[in-house]
């Protein structure tokens, strides 16, 4: 294995950040036809690693090396001539092009004259796209798909490159069961061929799955090399956090009789056509589905986001109409949101202002705000949470995303909600973050609150969930106890439509 | 305290401080006290427009039309001192009603009607001065009070009156955008309007909020015009929302919405008018305070956009140790 010439090795590479150092002297080889993982908690400096390698900042000192001769990455440009295609974790496509516009950004195919060949454009892309197997258009207009759909062409994006290093920073972290399937099939075509892959996922399960060795990062150095580790999900999280998480899903049964919310037969004209379901006082209710089965529009539907075009809401055994968001979070629901940078963050507050934003009214006499009490609650709740002391100072942009998904539900237990609808919670979190999510739901259920959990991740739902809905096309099919229920049987269930083709995809 | 005088006032408060030591060198005139009170005249009618216009861009919008909107105030406000022989005492409240009411009406266009505020305060700009020229046959009304001038003019313990209007109005914004509901508000809608949405918060409300404290501080800003030269002109105000939006860029408010300190805006203000008064004093043809106001614009924005940059170089320069930057997180 050691005599394969890397394609691309770093050597000691530092890089440092205002008041972080993020990476300190990383070394690891990238090898032709080999998946190689990248993991480490959040702000361990994966993304740090990657922007490097991609031309994106250069290092502040230590070598990187293509085929064992050292090179200069000046900018992205050079990268991608070099043959690196990137797929970043932050989206960089461009929400008001289409599909094909996007997948050619910046590597157009032109005619002799610098006309853009429109044709070829929209040939190529639909090739890329049926190669990925995923049904969108390259007509389309990319922002109008939804988050796991854009992620697609993300990777479409990278892949219609050809490129012969192709790096994925967390490519899943939007996507369904069904679509990982298909990527992971489609790496090991590229694998084949001799393509370098550098992979970077927190959902664990998956990456055992699919990388031939892992390197681990811990505060911005390498802790295991490659070959240090077994592929092993407990093996790699222990390196990780360096130590022992316990139990993985430390589920607590709260659940009681007493029934909190019911909706019945909600449509919206977004996409919900049936939706009924029944929650009870400290119970999870989880929410089971492919990608784009309406479970987001559920959630909608029922904080008064989307408007009902049919249906009925009780609270409690009272009907209730929710015009407005204002509505229902004075009726004690909460919702965190599935892509906590779009809506969720306001990245120009620190933790105080995103986690009293909800309830500014109760905070304020005449409008003036009571900032002690917002202070101390801050202090309070980031004890609580175990969330980095640094959000006290520092605007939630300079935080990890685990530390940022914990501020999103803290805003909802500052404003004391019944319900929490919480969507995807754990996306693009840590291990050791996601333990620390669960134990929260448990700490919330055990205090007699309610929680819908919508999540993509079968096991984490199976577990974590007292019952599951079942929703396809909007509707809610049937209602089913988590325990009756195993992982496949949740893959068939949601997944009746969906269309498994474990053919050569890019033979 | 701490929250109002924050870090985000340094570098405009280090600006203004360089540019009038560059003034004084050059003119010994600058310093004189005659100058010197001459100055916060000068600054006062621009720096209280820019707190409406800085308010709009912390919301994330952008407010071209304070500029006609003042002119058009001036003449109504001409028009009902001089020929509707209505009192000082009552005109004045009433022109800063009719401002906050022509705010009103943009923010509700904008907000409600999901135009940009870019369009709407376009045409505002175009419309309010063919407005104002639909008064006395698009004349300017001159000699409208002798009650007027002092407002302007007038001075308490030697101090001009604009000087305490300054402290006074900039007092309240700066209390009201970190003390209050509303100035929380402000910020939110301004850093992510999604995220507002759903915790409640009645965005198209909080712009048109914004657009009214704009209105209003256009008319404050007209009354302290027309006391100033005693007339109503549909000419005056030309360009002026554009030096009090430069007061806001230099002052370090992001366009983008949700950053900004409002107290940052009066030092952006007062760096402005401090060139023009150095250039004024040496005799600088217009042509240049324009080309130097455009050159101090790029600059400012340039500098924070750059600033990850230059802290870099500076640390590069002068040899910060990796010891002295934390390890992980
Ligand atoms: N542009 C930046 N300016 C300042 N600090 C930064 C910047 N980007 C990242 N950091 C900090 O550098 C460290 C490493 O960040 P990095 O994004 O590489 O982490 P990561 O391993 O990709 O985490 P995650 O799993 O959450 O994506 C973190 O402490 C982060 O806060
Ligand atoms: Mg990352």
């Amino acid at each position: 294995m050691t005599t394969v010439t890397p394609l691309w090795e770093f050597v000691d590479i530092s890089k440092a950040y205002p008041g972080v150092l993020a990476n300190d002297k990383v070394n690891i080889k990238l090898l032709p036809g080999s998946i190689h993982g990248l993991l480490g908690e959040n702000g361990c400096g994966k993304s740090t690693m990657i922007k490097t390698l991609s031309g994106v900042q250069q290092p502040d000192s230590g070598q990187i090396k293509h085929n064992g001769q050292p090179v200069l990455i000046a900018d992205p440009q050079v990268a991608r001539n070099f043959g690196i295609a990137t797929v970043f974790q932050e989206f960089s496509i461009v929400p008001t092009l289409s599909v094909g516009e996007n997948i050619f950004l910046g590597n157009m195919p032109q005619s002799r004259f610098g006309v853009i060949n429109w044709a070829k454009v929209r040939n190529d892309a639909a090739r890329v796209l049926a190669e990925m197997d995923v049904d969108v258009s390259p007509d389309v207009i990319t922002g109008t798909l939804s988050v796991g759909e854009q992620q697609l062409v993300e990777i479409a994006k990278a892949i219609a490159m050809d490129a012969r290093m192709i790096i994925l920073d967390e490519p899943t972290a939007a996507l369904g069961e069904d679509e990982i399937d298909r990527l992971h099939q489609l790496l090991r075509n590229m694998r084949s061929r001799g393509t370098a892959i550098l992979y970077v996922s927190h959902r664990l399960d998956e990456v055992e799955r699919i990388v031939d060795e892992v390197t681990i990062l811990r505060n911005g150095s390498v802790v295991r090399a490659s070959g240090e580790t077994k592929i092993d999900v407990s093996e790699i999280i222990s390196a990780m956090v360096g130590g022992d998480i316990g139990e993985h899903y430390p589920k607590e049964q709260n659940t009681t009789e007493n029934v909190v919310l019911e909706a019945k037969g909600l449509a919206t004209k977004s996409g919900v056509s049936d939706a009924s379901l029944t929650l009870h006082q400290g119970e999870v209710l989880g929410l089971g589905g492919v990608l784009g089965s309406g479970r987001t529009e559920i959630a909608r539907a029922l904080f008064g986001t989307d408007e009902l075009t049919a249906g009925q809401i009780t609270l409690k055994g009272n009907p209730v109409k929710f015009c407005r968001e204002i509505d229902a979070i004075h009726a004690g629901l909460a919702l965190v949101p599935e892509n906590r940078k779009y809506d969720g963050l306001f990245f120009n507050f620190r933790a105080g202002g995103n986690i009293t934003a909800a309830s500014l009214g109760g905070l304020s006499r005449f409008g003036i705000m009571n900032l002690k009490v917002e202070e101390q609650a801050t202090r309070d709740l980031i004890h609580d949470l175990e969330i980095s002391s640094q959000a006290e100072e520092k605007t939630v942009n300079f935080l990890s995303g685990g530390n940022q998904q914990k501020i999103v539900i803290a805003r909802w237990l500052f404003s004391d909600s019944d319900i929490l609808i919480l969507d995807e919670p754990t996306q693009g979190i840590d291990i050791g973050a996601k333990v620390a999510v669960y134990k929260l739901i448990n700490k919330l259920t055990r205090a007699g609150k309610s929680i819908i959990l919508i999540s993509s991740d079968h096991d984490e739902l199976l577990a974590m969930s007292d019952r599951i809905a079942i929703v396809q096309h909007g509707a809610i099919v049937r209602t089913v106890n988590a325990a009756e229920l195993t992982h496949s049987d949740l893959v068939r269930a949601s997944g009746e439509t969906s269309h498994i083709k474990p053919q050569e995809v890019l033979a | 305290m701490k929250r109002i005088f924050d870090a985000q006032l340094i570098g405009p408060f280090a600006a203004m401080l360089i540019v009038a030591v560059i003034v004084a060198l050059t003119t010994e005139r600058f310093l004189n006290p005659g100058n010197l009170s001459n100055l916060s005249l000068q600054v006062s009618i621009v720096a209280l427009i820019a707190i409406g216009s800085t308010i709009v861009i912390f919301a994330a919008g952008i407010d071209l039309s304070s500029g006609s909107m003042i002119a058009l105030l001036t003449m109504i406000l001409a028009q009902m001192l001089k020929f509707m022989g209505l009192p000082l005492a009552l005109a004045v409240p009433l022109i800063l009603v009719v401002g906050g009411l022509l705010g009103l009406f943009i923010g509700l266009i904008t907000a409600y009607g999901r135009i940009p505020s870019f369009i709407t305060t376009l045409a505002g700009l175009i419309a309010f001065r063919g407005l104002a020229l639909t008064f006395n046959n698009g004349s300017p009304i001159f000699s409208l009070d002798p009650a007027l001038e002092p407002i302007f003019y007038g001075k308490v313990v030697g101090i001009p009156l604009p000087f305490f209007y300054l402290v006074f109005f900039y007092a309240i914004a700066a209390f009201a955008m970190n003390y209050t509901k509303l100035g929380r508000e402000i910020y939110a809608v301004g850093g992510n309007p999604a995220a507002a949405v759903l915790t409640g918060i009645n965005v198209r409300k909080v712009q048109t909020t914004t657009f009214v404290i704009a209105g209003f501080m256009t008319a404050v800003g007209a009354v302290l015009m027309s006391a100033r030269l005693n007339s109503g002109s549909p000419n005056y105000g030309q360009t002026l929302e554009l030096q009090a939006i430069a007061a806001a860029v230099v002052g370090g408010a992001s366009l983008a919405g949700g950053r900004g300190n409002i107290l940052a805006t009066l030092m952006g203000a007062m760096t402005i008018v401090i060139v023009q008064n150095g250039l004024n004093l040496n005799a600088a043809p217009s042509s240049v305070q324009n080309i130097v106001l455009g050159l101090i614009i790029l600059l400012a924005v340039g500098i924070d956009m750059w600033r990850a940059e230059i802290s870099g170089l500076m640390g590069r320069l002068f040899g910060r140790s990796s010891s002295d930057t934390k390890k992980g997180s």
